[in-house]
């Protein structure tokens, strides 16, 4: 198992106005799941690309183990890289596809041959060597490259978005196999994806990249539960933020005065925050509660999203457990529980 | 509608057809032939021995085997040279692409005998003149576009993903050459080395300026035998001219159609 370092790593391309990526300091921990998360354009695939070696960095160093990797070359860094495509070889056929990373290490006939057929179980599917890659699905594409992945055992594993090509229902039953085999194996694994659900399926810790640099990084629940500031808030489904005026176990906003957990000492602006889940609406006044209107609703199926205008402002509440439904135009009164609200940057 | 679409489409086939193949027709019945005298639509007797003493002759032979032998050559360099400017042009967006592109088709344009004599004073003081290599090089300057054109729409639709993919695997750049690169451009470089053959082979005047005489190449004993006007050995050489492209372009067909041969490379999101 191989830890990984990133330290102060900066690439910047040619005639691009900002860098992909700036300082970036980070450390996956060996066997760790590791999820790079961002929209498009935070250079999370760039990552992969300088830790795999098909690009290099303008600035910082990757360290293997302690150990820089920068004069290395890519075919012989031990980081496999697995993209959106499959890109399994289409002139070969499945056999032959997993076997490519032993056979140009030169690898014996009957060490391959078992080899082959020992990662077509891992993968779930045995007794395919001899199908070519255009007869089989998107799914098994995908695990066949998979195989040819982990079949020269790497010391490291990235996955450039491998699965957002796939149906939904391919998608999760890959992220579950994806998920065990890593864990078999015990590889340590990047994995880049913009899926937030995703994300927080599979990673032991996730990071949140934006702009090129690392906004959070840390285990999916606290990211999601109780995102550290307003950027990283926003990218994980939080709209609703309350900015005001902290004295002890209360913070004063345009919209009245709030109760929050947990109190301070000092008096001090403070934004709080708080998810679409956790407000609930109530036809009576209650506590931490302010007064508005639907001015909108959704029905989603597994819950409805309401948006609420109280003064200023749209409040977006997603409501699981309706014990009454709201039509458009009801007042209604919107409750902040203290025990889900959140301090933010 | 689609009938008359149809008939028009089998008409202007077989028109193709007929227009193709009436000068081979016209040379098989003169090569062939040992009587053939008016009223007769068609000879009365057939031989193959003109056929024979003509490939017999020593000339037509080392005519033959140089024209053989610059074709492959020339198609060989043209690969060598082309290919690195075709993925350049193919997969790089740069500034002044434009402009190279326009350099590399320059010499489809320019008239053969302004090339040819500017080259004859060069390749003079090199010593070049007279030499397979000098008429290989000269060949290059008509093939070259061909190539470089060919591999470069084949690489436009290229994936280098593909090569990363192997690189990661561990692969060294020869390995990913030879056993990724190759394999999938496999039937662009086919046809490149088709049109390289093709052209090298039909060249008259480039061969006749830098070979001077000394470089007898199928077309220029052609050439020469034409000014003789014996039907019969036109007609013998004429289809030996032709013979080779069409047994390469016949060994190769699978390979030019892009259902056949051709492997489904997508362009990059």
């Amino acid at each position: 198992m191989t830890q990984i370092e990133l330290d102060n790593l900066t690439r910047h391309y040619p005639r691009q106005p900002v860098p992909a990526i700036r300082d970036i300091t980070l450390t996956v921990q060996p066997g760790e799941l590791l999820a790079l998360l961002g929209p498009s354009g935070s250079g999370k695939s760039t990552i992969l690309k300088l830790i795999a070696g098909i690009e290099r960095p303008d600035r910082g160093d990757i360290r293997f183990d302690g150990q820089s990797i920068r004069g290395i070359p890519a075919n012989r860094r031990g980081a496999t890289l697995m993209f959106q495509k499959a890109y399994l070889f289409p002139f070969l056929n499945v056999a032959d596809n997993i076997a490519f990373g032993l056979k140009v290490k030169g690898a014996r006939r009957n060490t391959i041959r078992a080899e082959v057929a020992r990662m077509l179980n891992l993968v779930e599917l045995p007794g395919i060597e001899r199908k070519y890659p255009h007869q089989l699905s998107g799914g098994e594409q995908q695990r066949v490259a998979l195989a040819r992945a982990l079949v020269t055992r790497p010391r490291v594993l990235m996955l450039d978005e491998p699965l957002s090509s796939l149906d939904t229902s391919v998608r999760h039953t890959l992220q579950e196999a994806i998920r065990r085999i890593q864990r078999e194996t015990g590889v340590t694994a990047l994995l880049v994806t913009h899926d937030l659900s995703e994300a927080v399926a599979m990673s032991d810790r996730t990071v949140l990249l934006l702009d090129g640099t690392v906004a959070a990084c840390a285990a999916p629940r606290t990211l999601f539960q109780r995102p550290p500031s307003r950027a990283v808030a926003r990218f994980v489904g939080v709209s609703t933020f309350l900015e005001g005026h902290l004295e002890r176990d209360r913070l004063c906003t345009h919209l009245g005065p709030f109760a929050v957990n947990p109190a301070t000492e000092a008096t001090r602006p403070a934004i709080f925050a708080i998810r679409p889940e956790h407000l609930r609406l109530c036809a009576a006044p209650d506590i931490n509660a302010v007064p508005g209107v639907v001015a909108d609703l959704l029905y989603k199926g597994e819950f409805t999203e309401y948006q609420v205008a109280v003064n200023g402002g749209i409040v977006r509440v997603r409501d699981y457990q309706p014990q009454r439904s709201y039509a458009g135009g009801d007042p209604v009164h919107v409750q902040f529980p203290p025990e889900h609200l959140f301090e933010v940057e | 509608m689609q009938h008359i679409s149809r008939i028009t489409f089998h008409a202007s086939r077989i028109t193709l057809y007929v227009l193709l193949l009436a000068p081979i027709a016209v040379f098989l019945l003169h090569a062939f032939s040992v009587r053939w005298f008016y009223p007769q639509v068609v000879p009365t007797e057939w031989t193959v021995e003109p056929f024979l003493r003509q490939l017999g002759t020593p000339r037509t032979r080392m005519a033959l085997v140089s024209s053989l032998q610059i074709g492959l050559l020339t198609s060989g360099l043209a690969l060598l040279v082309g290919y690195p400017a075709a993925r350049t042009l193919g997969l790089r967006e740069f500034p002044g692409k434009g402009l190279a592109f326009l350099l590399v088709f320059l010499p489809t344009v320019m008239p053969p005998v302004a090339i040819g004599i500017g080259l004859n004073i060069l390749f003079l003081r090199l010593g070049l003149t007279g030499t397979v290599l000098g008429v290989t090089l000269v060949h290059l300057v008509p093939v070259l576009p061909y190539v470089v054109f060919t591999l470069a729409s084949v690489f436009a639709r290229y994936d280098p993903n593909f090569e990363h993919q192997a690189r990661v695997l561990g692969a060294s750049p020869a390995q990913i050459f030879f056993g990724v690169t190759l394999p999938l451009i496999l039937p662009g470089m086919l046809v490149a080395t088709l049109f390289a053959f093709l052209v090298s082979w039909s060249q008259y005047l480039l061969t006749l300026l830098i070979g001077g005489g000394q470089v007898i190449t199928l077309p220029i004993l052609l050439f020469s035998t034409v000014s003789g006007g014996n039907p019969t050995t036109i007609s013998v050489l004429s289809l030996l001219f032709v013979a080779p492209p069409i047994l390469f372009i016949l060994l190769t067909a699978r390979y030019l159609t892009s259902e056949a041969g051709g492997y489904e490379v997508t362009v990059r999101g």
